[in-house]
C-alpha cells in the first residue's frame, strides 16, 4: 500500500527534480565540448 | 477594528488552478530561455561603466541640499528616539506597540524596496550618521581641528556588517520568537537592542570616522546601500543624477566581506520563510535532542534557531561557491579569490527578490496599521488618539491569497532573471570570448535556478 497521506511530505522532489535537470544537462554540455574542443582537456 | 498578529510573514492558502510546484518548472524555463537569449544577443559588457549623469533642476538640487540634508538627519534622530521611547514605556503587546513595526517592518523592509527604486534614501535620514557629523561639526568648533581617527583594517572590510546582520535578524527571529512573547519580540527588547546599537556605532564612528563606518561597518547603512545599487538615482559629488540600472552593483562588492553580506541577507530571508514552514519537523526534532539533554525550554528553541540560521548561511554560501568553482573550471577563468568577489553582486538582485517574496504582503498589511492606529496611539495604550485614526484597521482583502502568490513568483523570477544578466556581463569581462563567458555561465545558471526552487518551495510550503 502506498502511504499517500504522508505524500505532501515528499512535495520537495518536485522543486528538485529543474534542478538536478540543469546540472545534468551541464555536466553532459561541458563533457561533449571538451570533447569536441581538444585544447579544454589541456586544461 | 482589525488585529494584526505580528508575525514574520504573512501567508494564506491559495487556490491556484495549477500545482505550486509547477511554478517551479516555469520559473526554470524562464531562467534557461534568459540564459540562451543572454548568450546569443548579450556579447560585449555593458555595466562595468554607470554612465552617471546629473540631474539639473532646481528640485534635484534642492533634494541634496545641506538644509535638507539637516532637517532628513534630525527627522531620524526623532524618529529613533521616538522608537526607543515607545518601546520603552509603550504597551508589551507587539502588535500594538509603534516601536516593532516601525523598526522591523516600515524600516527594516520598506528601505530595501525604497532604496532599489529611488536610490541611498537611507543615507540622509541616517541617525546615527546625522548625530555622528554634528558631533564631528562639535569638535571641529571646538578645537579647532578635525577629530583624527584610527585607520580601518582594510581586511575586515564589510564583515563588520554581515555579522550584524545576522545578529539583527536573530534579535527578531529568534530571540523574539523564544522570548516568553509567542508572536514577536518584546518592544522593550527592541528599545533595548536599539539603544546598545547606537552606543555601538556611535563608538565606532568615533574611532574610524563618521564616512568611513557608514560604507563598511554599520550594519543598515550597508545593508539599505546594497539594495541602492540596483537602482537608477545617486548623488555623486554632492549632485543628484541618473545612471544605468544595475551598473553601480557592479563595484559594490569589491571590498571584502560583500559576498557575506548579500549571502547573509538571502539566508536570513530563508531561514525566516523556512522556520514555520520547511525545516520546521527538522528543527522541533533538534529541539527535542536539546531538550532530552537537559537543556532548558527556551535555550533549547534559540539555540536550534541558532543552528538552522547559520545552516543557512553556511548553505547560501555552499551553493554560491559550487557555482564560483564551476566557473573556475573554464579556460582562463580568473582565480577563484576573483570569481568570489567579482561575481558577489549577482546576488543582489536575488537578496531583494527574497525580500519581495517573503514580506511583501506582511509590509502591505502591516503599513496599513502603521499609518493608522501606531501612528495615532505610538504606546499602544489606547489614551491618545494623535491624528484621530486610532480607531483605523487593516483591510486585509487589500491582496488576494493569490495575488500574493503571483507577486512572489513574478519577484523571484525577476530578481533571477537579472542576476543572470548581471553574472553574464561581469562573464564578458574576465573571458572576452563570449562563448568562454557563456560556458562559464552554466554554473550561475545552475545556482539561480537552485535559488528559484528554493525560494518557491519554501514559499509554497510557508503558504500551504
Amino acid at each position: 500500500m502506498l502511504p499517500v497521506a504522508h505524500v505532501g511530505h515528499y512535495l520537495w522532489v518536485f522543486y528538485l527534480l529543474p534542478v538536478i535537470f540543469v546540472v545534468i544537462g551541464i555536466v553532459k554540455t561541458t563533457l561533449s565540448e571538451r570533447r569536441r574542443d581538444p585544447e579544454d582537456e589541456d586544461e | 477594528m482589525t488585529w494584526l498578529p505580528f508575525a514574520h510573514a504573512l501567508v494564506a492558502r491559495q487556490d491556484l488552478p495549477i500545482p505550486a510546484w509547477l511554478f517551479a518548472w516555469g520559473a526554470s524555463i524562464v531562467l534557461i530561455a534568459s540564459f540562451f537569449a543572454l548568450s546569443a544577443a548579450w556579447r560585449k559588457p555593458r555595466f562595468e561603466e554607470a554612465h552617471w549623469r546629473p540631474l539639473g533642476a532646481g528640485f534635484a538640487r534642492a533634494l541634496v541640499s545641506r538644509p535638507v540634508e539637516v532637517v532628513c538627519g534630525a527627522l531620524g534622530v526623532v524618529l529613533l528616539g521616538v522608537a526607543v521611547y515607545t518601546g520603552l514605556h509603550g504597551t508589551e503587546a507587539p502588535d500594538r506597540n509603534f516601536a516593532l513595526t516601525f523598526l522591523f517592518v516600515t524600516t527594516w523592509l520598506g528601505f530595501p524596496f525604497f532604496s532599489a527604486l529611488l536610490g541611498d534614501v537611507f543615507r540622509p535620514v541616517n541617525p546615527w550618521r546625522a548625530a555622528g557629523r554634528a558631533a564631528g561639526a562639535g569638535f571641529r568648533a571646538v578645537a579647532g581641528q578635525p577629530p583624527a581617527h584610527l585607520a580601518y583594517p582594510r581586511k575586515l572590510g564589510r564583515w563588520p556588517a554581515a555579522v550584524g546582520l545576522l545578529a539583527v535578524v536573530w534579535l527578531e527571529v529568534v530571540y523574539g520568537s523564544s522570548g516568553g512573547v509567542a508572536v514577536g519580540l518584546a518592544p522593550d527588547a527592541a528599545a533595548t537592542a536599539a539603544l546598545f546599537y547606537s552606543a555601538y556605532t556611535l563608538a565606532m564612528m568615533a574611532l574610524f570616522g563618521v564616512e568611513e563606518w557608514c560604507e563598511r561597518g554599520e550594519v543598515f547603512s550597508v545593508y539599505f546601500g546594497m539594495f541602492s545599487q540596483l537602482g537608477c538615482f545617486a548623488v555623486e559629488d554632492g549632485r543628484l543624477g541618473l545612471r544605468r540600472p544595475l551598473a553601480a552593483a557592479t563595484r559594490w562588492a569589491t571590498l571584502p566581506g560583500s559576498a557575506a553580506v548579500v549571502i547573509a541577507s538571502i539566508a536570513s530571508t530563508s531561514f525566516d520563510g523556512a522556520q514555520e514552514g520547511a525545516f520546521k519537523s527538522a528543527i522541533e526534532s533538534t529541539f527535542d535532542w536539546f531538550v532530552d539533554r537537559g537543556v532548558g525550554l527556551t535555550a533549547s528553541l534559540r539555540l536550534t534557531d541558532t543552528i538552522f540560521m547559520l545552516l543557512c548561511f553556511a548553505g547560501v554560501g555552499l551553493v554560491y561557491e559550487l557555482g564560483v568553482r564551476g566557473m573556475r573550471t573554464v579556460r582562463g577563468a580568473p582565480s577563484l579569490q576573483k570569481l568570489r568577489v567579482g561575481f558577489a553582486h549577482t546576488l543582489v538582485p536575488i537578496a531583494l527578490a527574497y525580500l519581495v517574496a517573503h514580506y511583501f504582503s506582511l509590509f502591505v498589511f502591516q503599513e496599513q496599521a502603521q499609518f493608522t492606529y501606531l501612528l495615532s496611539d505610538p504606546l499602544g495604550t489606547g489614551s491618545t488618539d494623535l491624528f484621530g485614526t486610532a480607531s483605523g484597521g487593516i483591510d486585509f482583502t487589500l491582496l488576494s491569497a493569490n495575488a500574493i502568490w503571483y507577486v512572489q513568483v513574478a519577484a523571484l523570477v525577476a530578481g533571477h532573471v537579472l542576476g543572470l544578466t548581471l553574472a553574464h556581463d561581469r562573464a564578458l569581462v574576465y573571458w572576452p570570448d563570449y562563448r568562454q563567458a557563456a560556458r562559464s555561465q552554466y554554473w550561475m545558471l545552475a545556482v539561480m535556478v537552485a535559488f528559484t526552487c528554493f525560494g518557491l518551495y519554501l514559499l509554497s510550503v510557508g503558504n500551504g
